[in-house]
C-alpha cells in the first residue's frame, strides 16, 4: 500500500495526518510543538506509523507545513499553511462547498476564501498581535484556572450573561480579567466575554472581504464550542466544523503529498 | 546637554551607526548572494548604498548639502543654487530604534527612521546638511521640526495644498516653490540664475529619460529583479546625479542585450507582482526581498521613490524664469500620487494602467503600521483592484525583524495561489 503524509509544524502543535492510495485518512496524531520542531516532529511521525504499521518505505511521499515547514528535514516539499488548509478544508466536507475558511490557530487567525476548486482566491491575517488567537484562550485559561477544553463548557453556564472584554490587546486583556476576577464576576461570564471579544476581533479582520457561504471554522480553537457560539453570533450566520478541526491543514498538505507524487511520476513515465 | 546627557549621546550615535553598517551590509550581501544570476552594472549601485549607510558618500568639490525628507522637493532648485539635494527618508531599522524615543509610540517607521537619522548625525556624508527641507505631505514628517530633541539644524517647511486639481491648490503650491528658491539662494549664499537652472532641468531630465528606458526595459521580461530596480531607485539621491545616470545608461545598454540573449521563450512563468504603498527605502528591502525569495517577480513598483523618477519631465516652453519656474512646480504638483492629495484618483488610474502594461498577476500592498494615509487608501485600491479581479496582498508591516516567519507565510500563500489560478 502506498501512503502519503501531511505534517503541518504550528506554533503550539504538530499535527499529522496519513492518507493511502484510495485517498483515505488512515492516521493522524497531534503533538506539542516544544521547542525542538524537528525532533518532535520526527519522534511523533515514527510513533504514529508504528501505531498503523505502516513500514517507513511505504509512505510515498511528504509535504510539510506551518510555521515550522522549513525546519523539518524530511519532507518532500513544503508549502504554506494557507494553500495546505484551502485543499483540507475542501476535502474534509464534500457535502458542503466551502468559499471561506476561518482559521484561528496558535498565533495566527486567518479568513481564507477559496474557489471551487479549493484554490486559494484571497486571505487575510492577523498583524502581529496575539489577541484573536489561541494564544489569548491559552492565556485566559491559565488566569482562570479553567481548563481550555472546559471553556467551551462554562460559556454555555453563561446564558448570555456575557461580560465585555475590551483590552485589544492579549497583555492588557490579562489585566482586565484580573480585575474583572477581583469585582466579583463569575468565571463563565468572563469566559463568554472573551469569546465574543475573539469573536469580534475576526470580524473585524473579515471586514476587509465579503465572506461567502459555506464557510468552514477549523484550527484548534474549533474545539470550543463557546467559541463556535461567539463566531456565530458575531458573523450572523452559521459555520460548519469539520470533525477533526484541528488537522484540517495536514490533511490538505497530506492531499499534496499525494499529487505531487503523481505528477512527479507521471512526469518521468513520459520523459 | 550636561557632560553625562553628552557621554549617552555619542553612545547612543556611535551604537546607532555600528548597526546601521551592519544591517547595509547584511541586506547588500543577502542580494547579491543568495539570488543567482546578478548582473554586473548592479555593483555600481549596490556600492552606493554602502557608501550611503557608512555615512562615506563621496563629495569631491565640496559642495553644500541639502537635505530632503521627501521626494516633492523639486531637487531642480537645489542643483541650480549649487548645491547637493541628499534624501534622508531612512529605510534602516537601527536609525527608527534611535528615533522611536523621541516620537509617539504610534509613528511609522520611515519617520522614526528619518528623525533618528538626524538626532544621531548619521548622515550619509561626513558634514551635515545645511537645512532639512520637509514638504507637508505627511502630518507625521510636517511635525518632525517641532519634536524637543535638541537638533541643531535648521528645518524647512516646504508648504502642500492638500488637494492638486484646484487652481487655487495650483496657486499655492507655485508661491511655495517660488519662495523655496529665494530661500535656497539665501542659505547657499548662491544666485539661482536662469543659465543655471535651465542646466539643473536638463540634468534631472536626462536622468529621468535612462530612468524611463529602464522602465520600458521591464515590461516585456523580468530583466533585472524588482529588488535590484528598487534600489537603483534609492540611490538616485545618493550620489553624483551625472555619474548615477552614466551608469544607468550601461546598465540599460547591458538589459538589452540580456533580454536578447536570455530570451527562449519556454521559461517557466513566475508570477508578476507589482508593489505599492508605503515606499520600501534601502535597507528596508524586506519585503521585496521576500516576495522574490518566494518566487514571485516584482515586474514593476508604484512607490513614490521610483515614480519620481517616471514624472513628466519639466515642459518648458521658453527657457525664461517665468516660464521655468512654474513648469517645475506643475511637474513635481500634477505627477505626484501621494495618498495625502483628496482625490487621489490619479494613483488608482497609475496602478491599473501598471496592471496592464506589466502584465501583472497580483499586488501586494505595504503599509508601514502608523501610516495612516496609506492605510486608508489601501481600502478604495483594494476595492478597485477587486472588482477587476486581480489578487491584492495587503501587508501592514515596519522595520522591524520579527514579524518576518508571518510575512514569508503570507507572501508564499499569496504566491501559490497566483501559480495556482494562472
Amino acid at each position: 500500500m502506498d501512503y502519503f503524509t501531511g505534517i503541518d509544524i504550528g506554533s503550539t502543535a504538530i499535527k499529522i495526518a496519513i492518507i493511502d492510495e484510495d485517498r483515505k485518512l488512515v492516521a493522524w496524531k497531534v503533538a506539542p510543538t516544544g521547542s525542538k520542531f524537528n525532533e518532535n516532529a520526527r519522534d511523533a511521525y515514527n510513533a504514529l506509523i508504528q501505531e498503523h504499521n505502516i513500514r517507513l518505505p511505504e509512505v510515498q511521499h511528504i509535504v510539510s507545513t506551518g510555521y515550522g515547514r522549513r525546519l523539518y528535514k524530511s519532507a518532500d516539499d513544503t508549502v504554506s499553511e494557507i494553500t495546505a488548509n484551502a485543499i483540507g478544508a475542501s476535502t474534509v466536507s464534500h457535502e458542503h462547498s466551502i468559499r471561506t475558511i476561518i482559521n484561528i490557530g496558535g498565533q495566527d487567525s486567518k479568513i481564507i476564501k477559496i474557489n471551487a476548486q479549493g484554490f486559494v482566491q484571497n486571505f487575510i491575517m492577523n498583524d502581529k498581535c496575539a489577541a484573536g488567537t489561541g494564544r489569548f484562550l491559552e492565556m485566559a485559561s491559565r488566569n482562570l484556572e479553567v481548563d481550555i477544553d472546559q471553556m467551551g463548557e462554562q460559556h454555555k453556564r453563561s446564558l448570555n450573561r456575557s461580560l465585555t472584554v475590551n483590552s485589544t490587546c492579549a497583555v492588557f486583556a490579562e489585566t482586565e480579567i484580573i480585575s474583572l476576577l477581583a469585582d466579583g464576576n463569575k468565571k463563565e461570564d468572563i469566559i463568554a466575554g472573551i469569546h465574543t471579544s475573539i469573536a469580534r476581533r475576526i470580524a473585524r479582520l473579515a471586514g476587509r472581504t465579503t465572506i461567502q457561504d459555506d464557510v468552514l471554522f477549523d484550527g484548534g480553537t474549533a474545539h470550543n464550542s463557546g467559541l463556535i457560539e461567539a463566531l456565530e453570533e458575531e458573523f450572523m450566520r452559521d459555520f460548519i466544523v469539520p470533525e477533526l478541526p484541528q488537522i484540517t491543514t495536514a490533511v490538505g498538505a497530506a492531499y499534496m503529498a499525494m499529487d505531487l507524487f503523481l505528477k512527479k511520476n507521471l512526469h518521468q513515465t513520459v520523459s | 546637554m550636561n557632560k553625562n546627557e553628552n557621554k549617552r549621546y555619542e553612545r547612543l550615535s556611535a551604537k546607532s551607526k555600528g548597526q546601521l553598517i551592519i544591517e547595509s551590509e547584511n541586506v547588500l550581501q543577502e542580494m547579491q548572494q543568495k539570488f543567482e544570476n546578478t548582473i554586473p552594472g548592479m555593483e555600481y549601485f549596490y556600492d552606493v548604498a554602502k557608501q550611503y549607510a557608512g555615512g562615506q558618500l563621496k563629495n569631491p568639490e565640496r559642495k553644500k548639502y541639502i537635505a530632503t525628507n521627501c521626494i516633492q522637493v523639486p531637487i531642480e532648485l537645489i542643483y541650480a543654487a549649487n548645491a547637493l539635494p541628499i534624501r534622508i527618508c531612512s529605510g534602516a531599522y537601527s536609525m527608527s530604534q534611535a528615533g522611536a524615543g523621541l516620537l509617539p509610540a504610534k509613528s511609522c517607521s520611515l519617520v522614526n527612521a528619518t528623525l533618528g537619522t538626524i538626532y544621531t548625525n548619521s548622515f550619509p556624508l561626513a558634514q551635515k546638511p545645511l537645512t532639512i527641507i520637509t514638504p507637508t505631505t505627511c502630518d507625521q514628517k510636517k511635525k518632525l521640526s517641532e519634536i524637543p530633541s535638541g537638533i541643531d539644524i535648521p528645518f524647512y517647511t516646504l508648504e502642500m495644498p492638500p488637494s492638486k486639481d484646484s487652481e487655487e491648490a495650483q496657486e499655492y503650491w507655485y508661491r511655495s516653490v517660488k519662495k523655496l528658491k529665494g530661500e535656497l539662494e539665501r542659505i547657499t549664499g548662491n544666485r539661482i540664475t536662469r543659465s543655471k537652472l535651465k542646466k539643473a532641468i536638463i540634468k534631472v531630465a536626462q536622468a529621468q529619460r535612462a530612468f524611463r528606458h529602464f522602465h520600458q526595459l521591464r515590461k516585456e521580461e523580468a530583466v533585472i529583479r524588482g529588488t535590484d530596480a528598487i534600489l537603483i531607485a534609492n540611490t538616485f539621491f545618493y550620489d553624483n546625479i551625472d555619474t548615477w545616470t552614466s551608469h544607468l545608461v550601461s546598465l540599460n545598454a547591458e538589459l538589452e542585450m540580456r533580454k536578447s540573449r536570455d530570451h527562449n521563450g519556454s521559461e517557466s512563468r513566475y508570477p508578476r507582482i507589482l508593489l505599492t504603498g508605503s515606499p520600501s527605502i534601502f535597507p528596508n528591502l524586506k519585503l521585496p526581498i521576500m516576495i522574490e525569495k518566494m518566487g514571485g517577480s516584482i515586474v514593476a513598483d508604484e512607490f513614490c521613490s521610483s515614480n519620481r523618477l517616471l514624472y513628466d519631465t519639466v515642459a518648458v516652453d521658453e527657457w525664461n524664469m517665468y516660464d521655468m519656474v512654474p513648469a517645475l512646480s506643475d511637474r513635481y504638483l500634477k505627477a505626484c500620487t501621494c495618498p495625502c492629495f483628496t482625490p487621489n484618483n490619479d494613483r488608482e488610474r497609475k496602478i491599473l494602467a501598471y496592471i496592464k502594461d506589466f502584465k501583472v498577476d497580483g499586488v501586494v500592498y505595504q503599509s508601514f503600521s502608523g501610516c495612516q494615509l496609506y492605510e486608508l487608501e489601501s481600502l478604495r485600491i483594494s476595492a478597485v483592484l477587486e472588482k477587476e479581479n486581480v489578487p491584492m496582498l495587503y501587508v501592514e508591516t515596519d522595520y522591524s525583524p520579527d514579524d518576518k516567519g508571518q510575512l514569508a507565510t503570507r507572501t508564499e500563500a499569496f504566491i501559490e495561489s497566483i501559480k495556482n489560478n494562472l
